[in-house]
């Protein structure tokens, strides 16, 4: 049918609601989630055999039966940065779903819970594997009806509904607005294939209307990747998801934008380049500055990493604006570390809030007397996040700054070190406040949370730290990544 | 009867976009197809009946979209009966 | 046939009149119609290029995308609805500025 990994994920997709009536005939309520992670590990193994396969081909693609389908045909197109991004989804899902075994207990409807959370990461996995804009717009689809469903999922709660609502409405646009602008590639081109898009408009004149088309595919790929003016959806949405939906949300679909954003812009706009990059890097220093500055007054645990979020995809866009082989590199790399360092903080806020029962920043605090292993990996993911040396953080966030700086943007290096300066403010409060201080009545009932949402949060802040120390093997990753992103010729003439 | 003039600025703003924008298309055109090439499927409308013939298009060419399409109507559902479902009460 | 550039002034307007839905209206169903009608501007956009390729040929591309397009736009309705019947239980009104609990 498609790749491998990808049949895996949507045949498991299909198959977790019969699982699920296993579940309800026995009364056992882990059987969907041992389910879901076995599919996941599974999906892992297989992405694994085709990471081989590219590494040695160059590039995989699937097409139709027909011999010149690739100018009108669907097709998928796989090359070292669809490998990389999607191993990112499943490793995230993983942790995700092995979290939500014990985080989801007391829940009802968890059969749709893991249905829809396998078929947000086939979605995404669909997205980064798509050659063709029409597929990327199908399995774009995909990722967002679930994920609108998984941020609504706790319906009983107003917030749930409230988030999820105007969720669905900023998003919606946004993939019509996609849709809008590839009628106009449609209509200027016939074909909506990459490598067609590629081979025809990229050495076009810049001409009216693929000016109109870009303001809208970075309008519509904007809403989805939180870029300033369109993120308001972001920190409702991500304080009302359960906790192991929020580290996905934020780990991997957020990032999920900008890679179609970066993908889009690099094969089919190479006429515009320098008028992309500098409007994706001044959209990227108001993001890095919002998302920075509203996290310094927020109360709320959750609320806070969200608005964390929109900074650090403030500081991937300006990464990924660049469109060099250092740019990218550490685009790409902070991509990774902040899927893991995002995913640890709000696995562990997730922690603190099925022990306590409260987000409140303020009742939560000197919980380190009574969770001090959840406080222990809490500290260790913020102390990365804020780029200080010997973690994860630091080595990629240092890359984007030297990236920017050999691109000549310098005013944007020189703000985004002041933005990591703010950064470090909020983050440091947050410890003060989980550490330092007395504990409340609140944070004195708590016990430490249960050994199955422990240990993924043991395992990513032990990344953190290996990633940290020894950051070679990952940073050559992303640089083949990076490196197959750029080769717009070798796409096109290995399709047409 | 009370004027909104929020309302009425908002009306006015749209209708002179809607205008200004109509003007400029039709001044400008449009490029259309000036970078395509020649097509080896085109359907002619005067003789041949266009549904059978866009319905064998989509299961040649546009098969990977329709069972992709598949599963996004799968998981439609599973979103509505997820949002729908019944708590039971403690 | 009417020039091309008059179908696009249309759609146009409707991607226009879409977005000031989404902006000015109240009522929750209206917000969700309004992105019915966003999504429709492109259709029509699909078909006039499709129509338009070559005088009394249809190029089947854009007809085929616009068939599966429109499901996309069903379910994205359909998933709307759930969370406004929801709302509706919730906060007993139909009214988006009430919707303003979450801020800051």
């Amino acid at each position: 049918m498609f790749t491998q990994p990808l049949d895996v994920l949507l045949i498991f997709t299909i198959t977790t609601p019969v699982i699920g009536w296993v579940a309800y005939k026995k009364a056992n309520r882990k059987i969907q989630g041992i389910y879901a992670a076995l599919g996941l590990s599974v999906t892992a193994y297989f992405l694994y055999e085709l990471y081989k396969e590219v590494a040695e081909k160059g590039v995989v693609l699937i097409v139709g039966q027909l011999p010149f389908s690739p100018p009108l045909g669907a097709c998928l197109k796989i090359d070292m940065l669809s490998v990389f991004m999607a191993f990112l989804f499943t490793i995230a899902g993983l942790f995700a779903v092995v979290y939500s075994i014990r985080y989801m207990e007391h829940d009802t409807g968890l059969t749709e819970y893991y249905t829809l959370l396998l078929g947000m990461i086939a979605g995404m996995t669909g997205v980064v594997f798509a050659g063709d804009f029409f597929t990327l717009f199908v399995f774009w689809e995909l990722m967002c009806l679930t994920s609108y469903a998984l941020v609504a999922f706790r319906k009983q709660r107003w917030e749930a509904i409230e988030a999820g609502f105007k969720y669905l409405i900023m998003s919606a646009a946004g993939s019509a607005t996609i849709l809008l602008a590839m009628s106009f590639l449609y209509g200027m081109t016939g074909t909506v294939n990459f490598a067609g898009l590629a081979a025809r408009l990229n050495n076009a004149t810049p001409d009216g209307w693929l000016y109109v088309t870009l303001t809208l595919i970075i309008v519509g790929f904007g809403i989805k990747a939180a870029i300033v003016p369109f993120h308001t959806w972001l920190p409702d949405a991500h304080s009302a998801a359960p906790s192991p939906i929020s580290a996905v949300l934020s780990g991997v679909m957020v990032p999920t934008g900008a890679y179609a954003l970066i993908r889009i812009l690099i094969l089919v706009f190479g006429s515009m380049q320098s008028v992309w990059q500098i409007t994706l890097a001044v959209f990227a220093v108001f993001t890095m500055f919002g998302g920075n500055i509203m996290a310094l007054w927020q109360n709320d645990l959750k609320r806070l990493l969200a608005f964390s979020t929109i900074a650090q995809m403030g500081y991937i866009i300006f990464g990924l604006s660049m469109a060099s082989l250092s740019g990218l590199t550490g685009g790409l790399f902070h991509i990774m570390n902040h899927a893991i360092m995002k995913g640890l903080l709000f696995l562990c806020a997730g922690s603190f809030i099925h022990q306590v029962k409260t987000q409140d920043l303020k009742k939560l605090r000197g919980i380190r007397k009574t969770m001090p292993m959840t406080s222990m990996f809490f500290t260790i993911g913020a102390i990365a996040i804020s780029a200080i040396p010997p973690l994860n953080g630091f080595w990629s966030e240092w890359m984007i700054v030297t990236a920017g700086l050999e691109a000549e943007m310098i005013l944007f290096s020189a703000l985004m070190l002041a933005n990591m300066i703010i950064s470090v403010i909020y983050y440091v409060r947050v410890i003060r406040i989980i550490i330092l201080e007395k504990p409340t009545a609140v944070s004195k009932k708590a016990t430490e949370a249960p050994a199955s949402m422990l240990i993924p949060t043991f395992i990513l802040a032990a990344l953190c730290i290996i990633i940290g120390v020894y950051p070679g093997p990952f940073i050559t990753m992303a640089s083949q990544a990076a490196k197959a992103a750029l080769e717009v010729q070798r796409y096109i003439s290995l399709m047409l | 009867m009370k004027i909104d003039w929020v309302r009425v600025a908002g009306l006015t703003t749209v209708v002179l976009v809607v205008l200004v924008f109509s003007m400029l298309i039709v001044r400008y055109g449009f490029p259309a197809f000036e970078y395509a090439g020649p097509s080896a499927e085109l359907i002619e409308t005067e003789t041949t009946a266009i549904g059978p013939e866009v319905s064998r298009f989509l299961w040649t060419y546009r098969l990977i979209d329709l069972i992709a399409q598949a599963f996004v109507l799968f998981a439609a559902a599973a979103c509505c009966v997820a949002v729908l479902r019944v708590e039971e009460k403690k | 046939m009417i020039p091309l550039v008059y179908y696009l002034a249309g759609a146009i307007a409707l991607y226009v009149i879409g977005m000031y839905c989404l902006a000015s209206k109240r009522n929750m169903i209206r917000l969700v119609i309004g992105v019915e009608i966003l999504m429709n501007a492109a259709h029509l956009t699909f078909i006039v290029f499709s129509a338009y390729r070559t005088v009394g040929y249809i190029d089947p591309l854009g007809h085929a995308i616009v068939i599966m397009s429109i499901v996309f736009a069903g379910c994205i309705t359909g998933v709307a609805l759930t969370i406004v019947t929801y709302a509706y239980r919730h906060y007993g009104t139909l009214d988006v500025r009430k919707l303003r609990r979450l801020r800051g």
